[in-house]
């Protein structure tokens, strides 16, 4: 993958000369950096003590300007210290989170250089910094990596990482499902956990269950799997029960007004070997789906729709597309003795699927528990 | 039916939630808040640092001296970088939000914030590893002017002058950049307000002067004693400008909603969305709130989040009387068409006071209430026992309890059906207020019917999307039924493309023409059913309703809605059609139409989080 929209306008050498300060010592392309810019900007780039090291992003005059800056104190430098920043250039309005890594490794190579062999104090060895500079630029920009050999025993090697969002606590009762073919997966990618659990990803097991059958400890499933979601390779739905209720969302409708959703929706809910459902039959599945009616009533109410569609894959495709949600119960303990102990897990905050997980119970063996007390309504959402 | 706002204190419900968890705010690192507030000035005595909060604890003073030292806040020196040749940086252990800025000492925030006055007037942003400093830096008086005129014989001025100032918000690195502009709008508007009392009374100078000479003293305590102390401590109980600035901090933290009066004269308002419009604990984005906004229809109603009398209490008292006027007749059974009737403005002004009190909080916008509409428990509701809402619906009601109430909407319940309950002992005032109550804190949705045309597929290739098949939808031109596009937070718009009337006239065809079967009527009809390919046209004059003329006319009058966006009750209104007439039109032409319930995806921004 490209580099997404992230474009390097300039890459800049900036040091502390002995007798003229703060300077610009190469930049390519060449006069990108204003004189009044970098006037303006020079305090964040040689930088007092304080702020060495740290990776510093500064916006002024429409532009962006990402260093580190770096000081290296020895006796034989001029004023006893050496300082300096390789920084890029961007547009104000470029993210430029996705840059932070590289500047920082930038810092780190050129400091290993010149420790090891001098190679920015020497003015003969410091000229070779244009024409990497101007690599890196090239190449970044292009491709978003750049392998560059500096001298025998050094070699920079950049990557621009794409910055994706936190994804969701994976918890054990959850169903991780593939959002593509399962064949695109190069399972030689991935880690060995991953690799162990991908066979027993079917949109149907969830997390406790893969943990059992491919017997991998379970915290190691849940991050494996929440490193699938960081990727968006997988997604998570709810545990499919034909006694599960759902309801329709919004965005049920994108079945009607999205051409690519309704191609996709019917090719996937069709039972294999069927001809393909139509929409008017799949749309209607999804409308009869209401509070108070399960899989189990929809299936005999819509026995004739449902001959060429897969009601497992139907809720399947419907959750991952949030076309419809799933309506889980919430059981609350609203009286008791004063004696007996508050509620644990009967306190509105954990759902039917949660505690039947975490004890063992059945659907049916919780219901039948629960019946029969009267201290105990439940909350459907 | 009437309601009456009872004396909720929503305010005061929020205020206590915060109190308790107040502590974990801070160190959980909450993304929309600000980490400090930080005062500096640019002047003839160099760059100063005038104010700062919270304070540095008295240990991390000391420590942030001397940097040549391993400081603990330190990130890696040249040293680690070479161990680790991926170059990631990972701290040791992971710094609290106050550590992160508490690193920073007074001088070198002096030094980096405040800018060169080529960078005043614009937004300032400056990142530094995890923190993201945000301000806008303001000139006091251009550079040359300070030199002392040569014709004024009067000694140099002992006052230093100040030439620029700048209040920066210190933020997580990662906040959301809506955020981030907000606490530039926020900088920018106290920036304004010091700078104009600068310009008539000096005020900044004299609070900078008082500042630093706390500072001073505060430093010679600490030679002569040798016991560190924070000045800033010091300077708050002196300096009303110091107060300001915590106040707006400890506001942004908690609530979002900052009020301040620089030197007791201006006002500086402002709120931040994020934390007012929060659902499912996320933040609303302050986009989507504005384009929720702008899809307000007339028919819509304005609910108030806090009772009239406290929010009248809260106005300013050079509030606008329409904004009063508004506030005082408006209910929430009355839909916006009769509220501005009712408190004698034009819609227009109606939707815009209407948007400004929902941005600021104070209201949210709902179908008005009458005995048809359909509740549901929001998917984000809090349930749990344990909640405060549960403890303030048992403080509000007496004997009830929220979980069981809530229960009773865990399947879609009408008002009319939930207000003969089975226990007549409750009021029935007293149900509708509770309604009134958990929808002002989100805890129902509503749910509308909503109508879709998919006619069964031909006999000779089912199952293959042909192009004819495509739904109404693409086919059928958008007609927009929307509020006047030109609704924006303070502009003034014309009132031209708004009338009080219902729009039907507009929007329904063949209201006027007579009745019957005429050709024109039927010329009408052909023309409607038009846009249909010609196996829908069969199928639907097939049904034994299409011989109806009437029946059929109504039908395809209404084509246009049958694309799964527009409500029942939304269809009621532009058409001027009564619930039964539609439900039985629904219901004759059944075979074709596919109807199914949810929530208003236009309102429903203030029941449910965006993804």
């Amino acid at each position: 993958r490209g580099s997404s929209c992230i474009r390097i306008e300039c890459i800049f050498f900036s040091e502390f000369h002995p007798t003229l300060g703060p300077k610009i010592t190469y930049q390519v392309p060449e006069e990108y950096i204003s004189r009044e810019l970098f006037d303006t900007v020079q305090v964040y780039i040689i930088t007092k003590p304080e702020l060495q090291n740290k990776l510093i992003t500064v916006t002024a005059m429409g532009k962006k300007l990402i260093g580190c800056p770096v000081c290296i104190e020895h006796k034989k430098y001029s004023r006893n210290a050496l300082l300096f920043n390789l920084g890029l250039v961007c547009d104000a309005r470029t993210k430029t989170c996705a840059l932070e890594p590289i500047v920082k490794k930038l810092s780190g190579y050129l400091t290993t250089l010149e420790l090891e062999s001098g190679f920015i104090s020497n003015e003969e060895s410091k000229q070779k910094l244009l024409p990497i500079m101007s690599t890196l630029l090239e190449e970044l920009n292009a491709t978003g990596a750049c392998t560059l050999p500096i001298d025998e025993s050094n070699t920079i090697n950049l990557k621009l990482i794409e910055q994706r969002r936190d994804p969701l606590i994976v918890q054990e009762y959850d169903v991780p499902v593939f959002t593509q073919c399962k064949d695109h997966f190069i399972k030689s990618q991935w880690d060995l956990t991953t690799q162990q659990i991908l066979a027993y990803i079917d949109g149907f097991r969830h997390i406790q269950k893969i943990s059992a059958e491919a017997d991998v400890e379970l915290n190691l499933v849940r991050i494996a799997v929440q490193n699938l979601l960081y990727y968006g390779v997988v997604t998570l739905v709810s545990i499919f029960q034909y006694s599960n209720v759902y309801c329709t969302t919004p965005t049920v409708q994108s079945l009607i007004d999205d051409r690519s959703i309704q191609e996709e929706c019917l090719n996937y809910v069709t039972k294999k070997g069927q001809k393909r459902a139509c929409l008017r039959d799949v749309f209607q599945l999804y409308c009869g789906l209401t509070p108070g009616t399960t899989v189990r009533d929809l299936c005999s109410r819509y026995s004739q729709q449902l001959q060429r569609v897969d009601e497992r894959r139907l809720i399947q495709y419907g959750l991952m597309k949030a076309l419809i949600r799933r309506l889980q119960k919430y059981p609350v303990k609203v009286t008791r003795d004063e004696r007996s102990r508050p509620p644990r897990l009967y306190t509105g905050c954990h759902s039917y699927d949660e505690i039947c997980c975490k004890t063992g119970m059945s659907y049916k063996e919780l219901d039948e528990r629960l019946e029969n007390d009267p201290n105990i309504i439940v909350c459907w959402k | 039916m009437y309601i009456h706002s009872s004396s909720f204190d929503l305010q005061g419900e929020r205020k206590s939630m915060y109190k308790q968890s107040e502590n974990s705010f801070f160190k959980r690192g909450e993304k929309t808040s600000p980490i400090s507030v930080i005062l500096v000035t640019s002047g003839s005595r160099g760059n100063k640092l005038l104010f700062r909060y919270p304070f540095q604890r008295v240990a991390d003073c000391t420590s942030s001296l001397t940097t040549k030292q391993r400081s603990p806040y330190a990130l890696n020196t040249t040293g680690d970088v070479l161990e680790d040749p991926d170059g990631d940086s990972r701290e040791q252990t992971p710094l609290t939000d106050q550590q992160l800025v508490a690193g920073f000492s007074d001088i070198i925030l002096a030094t980096i914030l405040a800018t060169k006055s080529d960078m005043c007037g614009k937004k300032f942003e400056l990142k530094i590893d995890n923190v993201r400093f945000v301000g806008h830096p303001t000139l006091l008086q251009h550079p040359h002017t300070i030199q002392v005129s040569k014709t004024d014989p009067s000694p140099k001025r002992e006052m230093p002058t100040m030439i620029l100032f700048s209040v920066v918000f210190a933020l997580r690195a990662n906040a959301d950049p809506s955020v981030i502009s907000c606490m530039h709008n926020l900088s920018r508007r106290i920036a304004i307000a010091l700078q104009h009392e600068e310009r008539r009374c000096q005020y900044l100078t004299r609070e900078a002067k008082l500042m630093l000479a706390v500072q001073d003293e505060v430093t010679n305590m600490t030679e002569t004693d040798g016991s560190p102390q924070s000045p800033f401590r010091q300077i708050l109980p002196k300096c009303k400008l110091a107060r300001d600035l915590k106040e707006a901090y400890d506001s942004l933290c908690t609530t979002g909603v900052v009020r301040l009066h620089i030197n007791n004269w201006l006002e500086v308002s402002f709120c931040l969305p994020h934390k007012i419009h929060r659902v499912g604990g996320n933040h609303v984005p302050p986009e989507a709130l504005e384009r929720s906004l702008k899809a307000i229809r007339p028919y819509h109603a304005l609910l108030l989040l806090d009772s009239e009398k406290a929010l009248l209490a809260q106005l300013p008292l050079d509030c606008s009387p329409a904004l009063v006027r508004l506030i005082k007749t408006c209910s929430a059974v009355k839909n916006l068409q009769q509220l501005a009737q009712d408190a004698d403005l034009n819609l227009l002004q109606i939707f815009q006071i209407a948007a400004h009190l929902v941005y600021w909080g104070k209201a949210i916008i709902v179908y008005p209430l009458c005995e048809n509409n359909v509740y549901m428990l929001s998917p984000h509701a809090n349930i749990s026992l344990y909640s405060p809402l549960a403890e303030a619906f048992g403080q509000q009601f007496p004997g009830h309890d929220l979980p069981s109430m809530l229960a009773k909407f865990s399947l879609p319940l009408s008002l009319s059906e939930f207000r003969n309950p089975l226990d007549a002992s409750v009021q029935e005032a007293q149900l509708i207020q509770m309604v009134v109550w958990m929808l002002q804190r989100r805890l129902l949705i509503q749910l509308h019917t909503y109508v879709c045309l998919l006619v069964p597929p031909s006999e000779e290739e089912p199952g293959l999307l042909r192009d004819e098949e495509l739904p109404l939808v693409a086919r059928v031109g958008g007609r927009s039924l929307s509020t006047p596009s030109a609704l924006s937070f303070g502009s003034p718009t014309s009132s031209d493309d708004m009338t009080l009337t219902s729009p039907s006239m507009d929007n329904s065809s063949a209201e006027l023409l007579p009745g019957g079967d005429s050709p024109l009527n039927r010329r009408m009809t052909e023309t409607l059913l038009a846009s249909l390919t010609e196996h829908e046209r069969q199928v639907i004059l097939n049904i034994p309703a299409a011989q109806s003329p009437e029946d059929l006319r109504m039908f395809a009058r209404l084509l246009h809605y049958f694309r799964g966006h527009h409500h029942l009750e939304e269809i009621m209104y532009n058409e001027n059609m009564r619930r039964s007439q539609l439900k039985t039109l629904f219901d004759k032409f059944r075979s074709v139409l596919v109807v199914t319930n949810h929530e208003d995806p236009v309102i429903s921004l203030f029941q449910s989080p965006l993804e």
